[in-house]
């Protein structure tokens, strides 16, 4: 039991999930053991940065708090295709571009607010090139995903049941 | 043979084989070990006990790696294991893997298995309808396959004694199309299902909605409670193994309730190669079996064998038990066993929107998963251009007009808000197949599985009857939609391979006449009186209702009969 608990202390839990740490783990090197991608920790803590603009901390935890920046690695690292995984990093480059183009500055010195304006732009700029947005799709959709469907979340503010114990085919709301 | 000897022989000497532990076999096994006899159950795959070996009944989402989703290496190594919307993080570690068992495809076929104890009954899908007459006789009204040897009221008692230990939940509808059973009472309709049902109660006499009838313990009998299973929870979380045991499967049922009377043996991991048959005594007497991990060959012996492999392995298992009689496979003299192979026709589905009734959403969920359109096509007489018809699955639900644009607080605020959206409705098609000789299974000549066994060789397509029945189906469906104002009707005419409905029958088919069938109306192979076949392969046709239900019957009906037989020294 002992050891168990020294195990878990040592998982990373994104949104409740259990990850494993990298063994043996490079310095530099992502702090989530990784199959098909490599990702640095540089890169981490940008997306780290990336998915907080996203869902911030605020009186509730935040992306970073429920490491919902290490989901988005585990999904792009297990679920997408090379192509996409390809994309993924020439976008996440082409975003320090454009931070620097507008800013002069890498998107972590940016205040929150200069953050907000720069991912805001990407989600409306239809004629985004497809690297950055296709990293947009992929941190955003990510980043939501791991926040609903986190322990968090889904213990404190959307309840999902394990055991409804209920079929109400008329449950009475309000009109739209 | 005499390199076995006698001590060997009687030990592993039963009164009964099973072959298969899934819903068919299951029955098998707690019919027989109910009279009293002494029944081995050989199920090729690993052993799944009852809620111990269900290790993800319990998951909260985000205790899965990936939310539910398989890693896309895995559906690359699956490609027809990841069509099936079982194969997912919960309950993928019921589901065949595509290279652990091949077999061959003359025409694109996706052959979803199920190799454990239990087979495919923890992963079913639980809608249970009696066939009636207007499906029996529908051979031979239409013309196609052979007559049915049996009539509804052959089956009818047979249905009621199934649905009573298995516990089915539905309404009595009183339509003569669909049967009424001994139900559980059903789980309702909700408002938008309610409003399709009025709107073609006004407009269509023949078309009917019903809350779907299904395999839960909407409200348990004391029968039910003795297997141990208790009130169904409304999780629908029911492919990963209910610990409720609100479902039915063999494994929360049959097989332990057979397993209590003490005369069940239960062998995992034991691969059925051939059942032997004996030229002089004119009869099977066991079975040769391959241990799946050691790969040990060895016999199993016994005065009645029932073949409940599912349908495709069972018409293996016949055409590889080759004798001196039977060069051709088991019963197979007159060259049809693995032919007049059919399925469910599930290629259509359509879907809509209602923005009526939004003072109504729901609450909990439904695991009948809402409402059946009984076969309303060809009920009583040909109508249209393409033989028989199709049933349909309709429900509605409320969506949810999240708002995920942006980012950053605003974002996060919106993200947990569920304002109600209009209602979503959708329907899927379930189409009766015509039985032809040109769809068929055979063994393949020169490839075997790793226990030596020869691969299935599958040869299974639609045809024009299924095109024009499909579009006859979206027609229809979207006038009725339409009818119910229903909006934005979108039609997904899938390009799945037959297989995917997981209806796969015939190929070992019933019928009156040894020339033409495999069996005969007991289930019994007409050429080989203790071998039993009350599995898919059975099926001499497939009208349009979920199987499963009739196996049950059917395979309670023939063990009845073996029975009766053997206590009169017929077999």
């Amino acid at each position: 039991m002992e050891r168990r608990l020294a195990i878990k202390q040592i998982l990373f839990l994104a949104g409740g999930m259990a990850l494993l740490p990298s063994c043996l783990r490079d310095t530099g090197k992502s702090s989530i053991a990784l199959q098909t991608i490599d990702v640095s920790l540089d890169q981490e803590h940008l997306l780290a940065d990336i998915s907080e603009t996203i869902i911030p901390e605020t009186k509730t935890p935040g992306a970073k708090s429920l490491n919902l920046h290490l989901f988005a690695i585990k999904m792009l690292d297990d679920c997408y295709a090379k192509e996409d995984q390809e994309l993924f990093f020439k976008g996440l480059d082409a975003l320090q571009d454009r931070s620097e183009a507008q800013f002069s500055r890498s998107f972590q010195k940016l205040t929150v607010p200069e953050r907000e304006q720069l991912l805001l732009a990407i989600e409306k700029d239809e004629q985004a090139e497809p690297a950055i947005k296709k990293f947009y799709d992929i941190i955003k959709s990510k980043t939501i995903e791991g926040y609903l469907s986190s322990k968090y979340v889904m213990t404190n503010l959307v309840v999902w049941e394990l055991v409804p114990g209920r079929w109400n085919p008329y449950y009475a709301v309000k009109s739209a | 043979m005499s390199n076995i000897n006698i001590d060997s022989q009687k030990t592993n000497t039963y009164d009964v084989i099973v072959i298969g532990s899934g819903i068919s076999g299951g029955w098998a096994a707690k019919e027989f070990t109910e009279k009293g006899f002494k029944t081995l159950v050989l199920e090729r795959g690993r052993d799944v006990q009852h809620i111990k070996d269900y290790p993800t009944t319990n998951m909260y989402p985000y205790e899965f790696d990936h939310r539910g989703q398989m890693p896309l290496a895995v559906q690359q190594e699956n490609p027809i294991a990841s069509r099936c919307y079982i194969f997912r993080e919960d309950a993928a570690h019921f589901v065949v893997k595509d290279n652990e068992h091949p077999y061959q495809q003359e025409k694109p076929f996706d052959w979803i298995r199920g190799y454990q104890v239990g087979g495919k009954s923890l992963l079913w899908a639980r809608q249970t309808q009696r066939w009636s007459d207007l499906d029996f006789e529908g051979p031979a009204r239409d013309g196609f396959a052979v007559d049915w040897p049996i009539r509804y009221a052959d089956i009818a008692p047979w249905y009621s004694y199934a649905e009573r230990f298995a516990g089915i939940a539905g309404n009595k509808d009183g339509l003569q199309e669909l049967p009424d059973g001994e139900f559980l009472p059903g789980f309702p309709l909700n408002a938008v299902e309610d409003h399709f049902k009025g709107v073609l109660n006004k407009k269509y006499p023949n078309r009917h909605v019903i809350s779907a009838r299904c395999a839960h313990l909407s409200k348990p009998n004391q029968i039910h409670l003795d297997q141990g299973r208790a009130k169904c929870q409304n999780r629908t979380l029911c492919q990963r193994g209910c610990p409720f045991g609100g479902y039915f499967s063999s494994n929360a049922s049959t097989l332990p309730w057979a397993a209590k009377t003490g005369n069940l043996t239960m062998r995992p991991n034991s691969v059925v190669e051939s059942i032997i048959y004996d030229d002089k005594k004119g009869k099977a007497t066991g079975v040769r079996v391959i241990d799946a991990n050691s790969k040990q060959e060895m016999e199993f012996y016994a005065k009645i064998i029932f073949v409940n492999a599912a349908a495709l392995n069972t018409n293996l298992i016949l055409l590889n038990s080759k004798s001196d009689r039977f060069p051709n496979g088991l019963g197979n003299d007159n060259g049809q066993l693995g032919k007049f192979v059919a399925f469910h026709n599930y290629s259509a589905r359509i879907s809509a929107e209602y923005d009526g009734l939004l003072q109504w959403s729901t609450d909990g969920r439904n695991p009948a998963g809402g409402g059946y359109l009984p076969r309303f096509r060809n009920l009583h007489k040909q109508e249209t251009d393409f033989k028989r018809g199709y049933a349909a699955g309709f429900s509605a639900r409320r969506s949810v007009n999240r708002d995920s644009s942006g980012v950053g607080a605003a974002l996060k605020d919106n993200l947990v808000k569920t304002p109600l959206g209009p209602w979503q409705v959708g329907s899927h098609m379930m189409g009766e197949t015509i039985p032809k000789a040109e769809n068929f299974v055979n063994l393949s000549k020169d490839k075997k599985d790793a226990w030596g066994v020869p691969l299935l060789n599958i040869s299974v397509d639609y045809d024009e009857n299924d095109r024009l029945m499909k579009k006859d189906y979206i027609e229809q469906l979207s006038e009725m939609f339409t009818e119910a104002g229903f909006k934005n009707i979108k039609v997904n005419d899938s390009s799945q391979a037959p297989g995917l409905d997981i209806h796969e029958m015939g190929g070992a088919r019933m019928g009156h006449d040894p020339k033409t069938s495999i069996l005969n109306k007991w289930n019994q192979v007409h050429a080989c009186k203790n071998v039993f076949v009350t599995d898919g392969a059975c099926m001499t046709s497939t009208s349009t209702q979920n199987p499963s239900l009739t196996y049950m019957a059917l395979t309670a009906r023939a063990v009845d009969y073996a029975v009766k037989s053997i206590n009169k020294y017929e077999i």
